[in-house]
């Protein structure tokens, strides 16, 4: 008995252009997920995520959408409308973004790598501290770790949504997972407050 | 491999089999690399569990609800304006037409003022009308322009009352007056008859 693969996405977007209903309803089920999940974990709001969700292939429907097959992928396309979108909205302050910290190289911790903190990731608490981790990650640093490790977009096409080359990608992505074990190895061991210091000398 | 090409590397998500190959030689980056590996594993077992979060439903019909209009409309536009191009390609097809027949007519004579005609004689049987008194018959009506030699003329056939033998000189007994008799008029290229001659004029 033979599987008959499943359409590509440009065979499906050529079958929409065409009118058909079903194309519609089968490329919308095999990539809204994705959007919707980039958007929230992006804006932290589900109201947020699902306008931007409808917007993108409310965008896909109309004539001129503008994708083009040979320029790059269909999910790369509908992720940088929902960027574009999104964006949009924390310019017009509809989306809570807390102020980045100005996280420079010389600031980047090293990968900390405690045998514990890691042997964490694979429990249910674990999963969740790293899901705490990513959410107050910086954005540029959130984005190319939800794109790139939680979605699996490819290099190329992350370089293509964020506008940038492969290279900036890569590195966005080092940096963004040596914050997220330095984030995992404070939250496991939080800074001593300082009324459980104790002083050695005074220096007034 | 050493250890600072291995974290340069590292740091630009380098390939793995050259990152595998040296942690063999180095704890701290062997500890360096597995934690990353651990994290990969921590950000894979993140997206998992996020795999089935997504729009709501309402989205979905919402944007069915959009499709369809859109489709729906676009069908309504269509059979509205079937018969635009139908009613061009008659009216280009007519145009063809007419001119075809307006180029393949044959060229005809402007129509000859008719009495009780009988028949058109042929030009080439058309007599010089100032011979013809002598060698056909014909004779000049009073008054009527003159023909020259190079004017083309028609002969026509016609029934006349005797009474019109007297226009032109010919005597008629007076019990034959209202008798018909059969003449041939010569009409000049305006139409008008220029000759007579009678064709039963022995016998009257």
């Amino acid at each position: 008995m033979s599987v008959t693969p499943p359409e590509t996405d440009d065979v499906l977007f050529g079958r929409l252009r065409e009118g058909q209903e079903a194309a519609f309803v089968e490329l919308y089920r095999r990539r809204q997920g994705a959007i919707y999940r980039y958007v929230l974990h992006m804006s932290r709001s589900q109201a947020v995520a699902e306008d931007i969700a409808q917007e993108v292939f409310l965008a896909l429907l109309r004539e001129g959408c503008g994708f083009d097959p040979d320029r790059g992928t269909l999910s790369g396309y509908l992720f940088g409308i929902a960027r574009k979108l999104l964006l949009r909205q924390i310019e017009r302050g509809r989306v809570d973004v807390p102020l980045e910290a100005d996280v420079e190289d010389a600031a980047m911790p090293e990968l900390a790598v405690e045998s514990d903190v890691l042997e964490d990731l694979t429990r249910r608490e674990g999963i969740e501290a790293l899901r705490r981790a990513v959410a107050t990650l910086p954005r540029r640093y959130r984005e190319v770790v939800v794109l790139c490790d939680l979605e699996e977009v490819d290099y190329a096409d992350a370089a293509r949504v964020l506008g940038c080359p492969i290279g900036t990608v890569r590195s966005r992505l080092h940096r963004a997972r040596a914050l997220l074990l330095d984030k995992l190895h404070h939250e496991r061991r939080p800074a001593p407050s300082v009324s459980t210091l104790n002083p050695i000398r005074c220096l007034t | 491999m050493n250890c600072q090409e291995f974290r340069k590397e590292f740091a630009e998500g380098g390939d793995q089999a050259s990152l595998l190959a040296h942690p063999g030689e180095c704890a701290s980056c062997a500890a360096l690399l597995a934690g990353h590996l651990r994290l990969r594993q921590g950000l894979r077992l993140l997206a998992a569990e996020e795999r089935h979060a997504g729009a709501p439903a309402r989205v979905e019909l919402g944007l069915l609800a959009a499709f369809r209009s859109q489709h729906r409309l676009a069908r309504r536009v269509q059979a509205r304006q079937w018969w635009i191009p139908a009613l061009s390609w008659a009216l280009a097809a007519c145009v063809l037409m007419a001119a075809a027949l307006f180029l393949l007519r044959p060229h005809q004579p402007p129509p000859a003022h008719r009495g009780a005609a009988v028949e058109v004689a042929s030009i080439a049987e058309a007599p010089d009308p100032y011979q013809a008194e002598e060698d056909d018959g014909f004779i000049a009506i009073p008054n009527a322009r003159g023909l020259d030699p190079s004017e083309e003329v028609n002969v026509v056939r016609v029934e006349v009352p005797r009474s019109a033998m007297l226009e032109v000189g010919l005597a008629v007994s007076a019990d034959r007056v209202s008798e018909l008799v059969e003449a041939d008029v010569m009409l000049g290229p305006d139409g008008l008859a220029r000759a007579i001659r009678f064709l039963d004029e022995p016998a009257m």
